[in-house]
């Protein structure tokens, strides 16, 4: 086999997936690594395994939608799409795997194909031209043409890499980071530490080869991961001695990179999200910063209130807000970490000592900062819930103290103190066929409310959400037994279902959503219950969802002079007071 | 000709008196295409008609009726239909009803696979059939399997590497057909196999039609850690081997095509073993015999195979009966 070719990588991702313990798929992949001479093709190698078509620095997306691959894979192997296709993707739960095997067995497809060995930089060139085109036939003609030159197993995971999806052979970038270890003999610690700081799987694999770790340095307006707090009740934390608390805000997680006059703010997602909030960028030129990196929260700030996330959303995703938008949603970023300092980042030190120059830099530049609190015990810890959600904040959020910031991580040195949004009763409408490890079951369902004496409707129940958790295996069986004798159409993956199961949907909140039919959507529905004690007539109303929302939105919140949630030395905030803009 | 279902399991010829893989008793002449449960008839007072090795495998697993034997390519003649046995290559003593009468020619698959199993008589068809009531269990272009020669490799080799390494193979194989194939597609390795006392019962019935399955002993907890072991995946659920270590899960179906089995049941490897014909060797056999009518049966994707013999001219309709998963 030529080395170096993309061939031999789909094979070592298929025996990957086919290695069970995660020690055995770390080594197959740490030999993998050892094997390349040169420094381009490891890049490309760990990358392919580990992030994507490209590195996640790059901003480059590969983006190709499922059914513009398909529909072209469809017509590759002359076979009907929605006929065929179709039901062959839902047996398998992955159109990638259904893609494989019918460019495998359909003999048309066979004798187009004439696999010619593509080495990993033209893998790369084909999703570069992908890149580079936008419209579905430019895709899928230079798909069309790739295809040719590859095997089914290629195929496959050329389209997994491409969607930037899971790989699904149980192997995340975290055994990647392992994989680079063992190859090059160094401490996955320092491999992480690298991989963080250059935010590239496939720079680690050079710097790992090279013996040059300790040159990863991490540089601004070069967003960092962020760190990532665990739900209390999943982690088993008995004692709260050394944690503080602040209240947590339900606003959009942020992280800016200021330089003097130059500001960049990135979303969690690592996404540029500075053009959408042009009134922080000025906030923070005022400020006359030297180079600082801070992490914090977008919130609606008007007339001392934090607003609801429901207004944010009005600001959110928009490339160049107007000035009435501005001035009728103001926004404000709230900081609460600090992690460059002094020309050096400071995410190793402990949060106290970054908290305590974060303080510094608020009080001298007016720098809005959270408030953190002591916790003395259970009672006062609730008592510090309560007005925080008096605030209209989410809840609270419990800080170890002597924890270093550790980016890309979900542990418990940051746990959240959350309620709830609220539970619905709901009717379960239609069962979607699952993937992954789900394949071959319904695993995802969309749940509906009772419209049935509401005069605008002529249903009797229309969609609210679409949940696809909070569900055991032995429940998603039963449900699966249940819905064969409910199903009475079926479109494809998805089975039309006489209203009967009743699923007590959780949620975080509710948000208008004028493409939905209800005109209301929930954020992060899951099952609380399936209540197998009810009927679709014991199911909550459109009524009772509009009554909900008005209650969330119109909710007295408390105002920021008292116990404020956040401290600003002055509170000179003239783009966020009413009277002055 | 009329051709009815008999709710979810069975398929009768009405107006000749005759039933398939049916567990009434009201009709005339019941034949019985082969010994997997939703095949067998479910009634101690039902007579029927079947091979002499499906008879014997019935009565292994329960079948307390009476049964007419029949042997391939006998002929059987009733008032208004003359009835001849086929081997389908499913597994053991399976067969096809061929039945010609003044309203035509019917072939019944029951279960069948070609190229047959290696553990089965065969494979045989007549030349000439008006109405193909034909499985479809695995009706999408999805499923196409790789020859009985490599598999037979895939399997051997499985065994041998696990064993080289100090692991316990563990072969996840229904009790009776797919069991005794793996048993005769590992014999050549002259190695000890156990394999679980529900698939054991119908051994030496395999054997007695001379199918060789090597070294074999009914599975003893005590004694299974390093031989071959075959049971079913509710077995090993239920404590079966649990006292094993060190064991590697191989499983050996058509269903084994998904991916998702993999994780599903947590198992080291996939082997796409069937004993249904794959979906090419469907459509291929339908433009072979070219009917008036293809009846589908037994398939969650009979929409499939149609649109299929749509395209091929070949009228076609379906026959909706519950599928056995456990394939």
């Amino acid at each position: 086999m030529a080395e170096n070719s993309f061939q031999q990588l789909a094979e070592i991702a298929q025996q990957i997936n086919e290695t069970r313990s995660t020690n055995a798929k770390i080594s197959c992949c740490a030999q993998y690594f050892q094997s390349f001479e040169d420094d381009k093709n490891l890049k490309l190698g760990a990358q392919f395994l580990g992030e994507g078509a490209f590195s996640s620095v790059s901003g480059k997306r590969a983006t190709i939608g499922s059914r513009t691959y398909s529909t072209c894979a469809a017509e590759f192997c002359d076979i009907d799409y929605e006929k065929v296709f179709k039901p062959c993707k839902t047996a398998l739960g992955s159109a990638s795997e259904a893609i494989e095997k019918l460019m495998n067995n359909i003999e048309v497809a066979r004798k187009k194909r004439e696999p010619a060995q593509l080495s990993l930089r033209e893998i790369k060139s084909i999703y570069e031209d992908i890149y580079n085109v936008s419209s579905r036939a430019d895709k899928q003609h230079i798909l069309r043409n790739a295809w040719k030159q590859m095997t089914p197993v290629e195929i496959k995971f050329f389209i997994r890499i491409m969607t930037r999806g899971s790989l699904r052979i149980g192997f995340e970038v975290k055994s990647v980071v392992s994989a680079l270890a063992e190859a090059f003999g160094k401490n996955v610690e320092e491999v992480r530490y690298a991989h963080m700081i250059t935010g590239s799987i496939g720079k680690t694999a050079i710097l790992c080869k090279n013996d040059n770790l300790d040159e990863a340095t991490f540089k601004l307006f070069h967003p960092l991961s962020f760190m990532l707090a665990s739900p209390i009740e999943s982690r088993a934390v008995e004692n709260l001695d050394g944690y503080i608390a602040e209240e947590k805000f339900n606003g959009m997680r942020a992280q800016a990179h200021i330089s003097g006059q130059q500001v960049e703010l990135y979303s969690r997602d690592l996404n540029d999200i500075t053009h959408s909030f042009p009134e922080i960028v000025q906030f923070f030129i005022k400020r006359n910063l030297s180079d600082v990196v801070l992490d914090g929260e977008i919130c609606v700030f008007k007339n001392d209130e934090i607003l609801p996330f429901q207004l944010l959303q009005k600001r959110m995703g928009r490339k160049k807000p107007g000035k009435e938008i501005i001035e009728k949603y103001p926004v404000l970023f709230i900081s609460y970490d600090l992690l460059y300092h002094d020309n050096r980042p400071i995410f190793e030190k402990e949060l106290r000592k970054r908290r305590n120059l974060l303080t510094k830099l608020s009080q001298n530049h007016d720098l809005p900062i959270t408030n953190q609190f002591e916790v003395t015990d259970r009672d006062h810890l609730d008592e510090l819930f309560d007005r925080a959600l008096a605030h209209g904040n989410e809840g609270l959020m419990l800080k170890k103290v002597d924890s270093t910031y550790e980016y890309g991580q979900r542990r418990k040195s940051w746990l959240k103190v959350k309620k709830p949004g609220g539970t619905l009763d709901t009717v379960m409408m239609y069962a979607h066929a699952g993937s992954g490890k789900r394949g071959g079951y319904y695993s995802d369902f969309t749940l509906g409310i009772r419209v049935a004496e509401d005069e605008r409707y002529e249903e009797e129940f229309i969609p609210i959400g679409k949940a696809y958790g909070g569900y055991t295996d032995e429940e998603m069986k039963r449900l699966n037994k249940r819905i064969k004798d409910l199903t009475v159409e079926k479109y494809g993956p998805t089975l039309g279902l006489i209203p009967e199961i009743v699923i007590e949907l959780e949620f975080d909140d509710i948000q208008e959503n004028k493409r939905t039919k209800a005109n209301y959507s929930l954020r992060l529905p899951r099952f609380k219950a399936i209540r197998w004690d009810l009927n679709p007539d014991d199911a909550d109303t459109l009524k009772d969802v509009e009554h909900m929302y008005q209650q969330k939105i119109s909710r007295e919140r408390l105002k920021q002079e008292e116990n404020p949630s956040f401290y600003i030395e002055s509170l000179d905030l003239e783009t966020t007071r009413d009277d002055k803009g | 000709m009329k051709i009815t279902k008999a709710g979810y399991h069975g398929i009768l010829l009405p107006d000749l008196n005759i039933g398939f893989d049916y567990s009434g008793t009201d009709t005339q002449y019941t034949f019985i295409s082969h010994a997997h449960a939703d095949h067998m008839p479910r009634n101690r007072k039902s007579s029927v008609y079947c091979t002499p090795n499906t008879l014997k495998l019935m009565q292994r697993r329960g079948y307390k009726g009476d049964a007419t034997i029949m042997d391939f390519g006998d002929s059987f003649e009733t008032e208004k239909a003359r009835i001849t046995l086929y081997q389908a290559g499913h597994i053991l003593g399976s067969a096809m009803v061929y039945v010609e009468s003044d309203e035509g020619s019917l072939l019944y698959t029951g279960d069948y696979r070609t190229p047959p199993s290696p553990a089965s008589e065969g494979f045989s068809i007549p030349d000439q059939v008006d109405h193909f009531i034909t499985e479809a269990t695995f009706g999408l272009p999805i499923y196409k399997w790789d020859s009985h020669e490599n598999l037979g490799q895939e399997i051997r080799s499985f065994a041998s590497k696990s064993l080289k390494y100090g692991y316990t193979p563990i072969f996840l194989a229904y009790n009776l057909g797919k069991a005794q194939e793996v048993m005769h597609l590992l014999a050549p390795l002259g190695q000890q196999v156990q394999i679980h006392g529900a698939g054991y019962k119908m051994c030496d019935v395999y054997e007695e039609a001379g199918i060789d399955l090597g070294n074999y002993e009914s599975y003893d907890r005590d004694t299974c850690e390093g031989n071959i072991l075959i049971t079913t995946n509710s077995a090993l659920n239920n404590g079966f081997a649990s006292n094993v270590q060190k064991k590697r899960i191989a499983y050996c179906s058509g269903w084994a095509t998904r991916e998702a089995a993999r994780s599903q049941l947590t198992v080291h490897k996939l082997i796409p073993l069937s004993d249904h014909l794959d979906f090419f060797e469907l459509i291929r056999l339908c433009e072979e015999f070219d009917p008036q009518k293809v009846h589908i049966t037994h398939t969650p994707n009979a929409d499939v195979v149609q649109h299929y013999l749509d395209e091929r001219n070949i009228d076609s309709r379906f026959l909706d009966m519950e599928i056995e998963e456990d394939d």
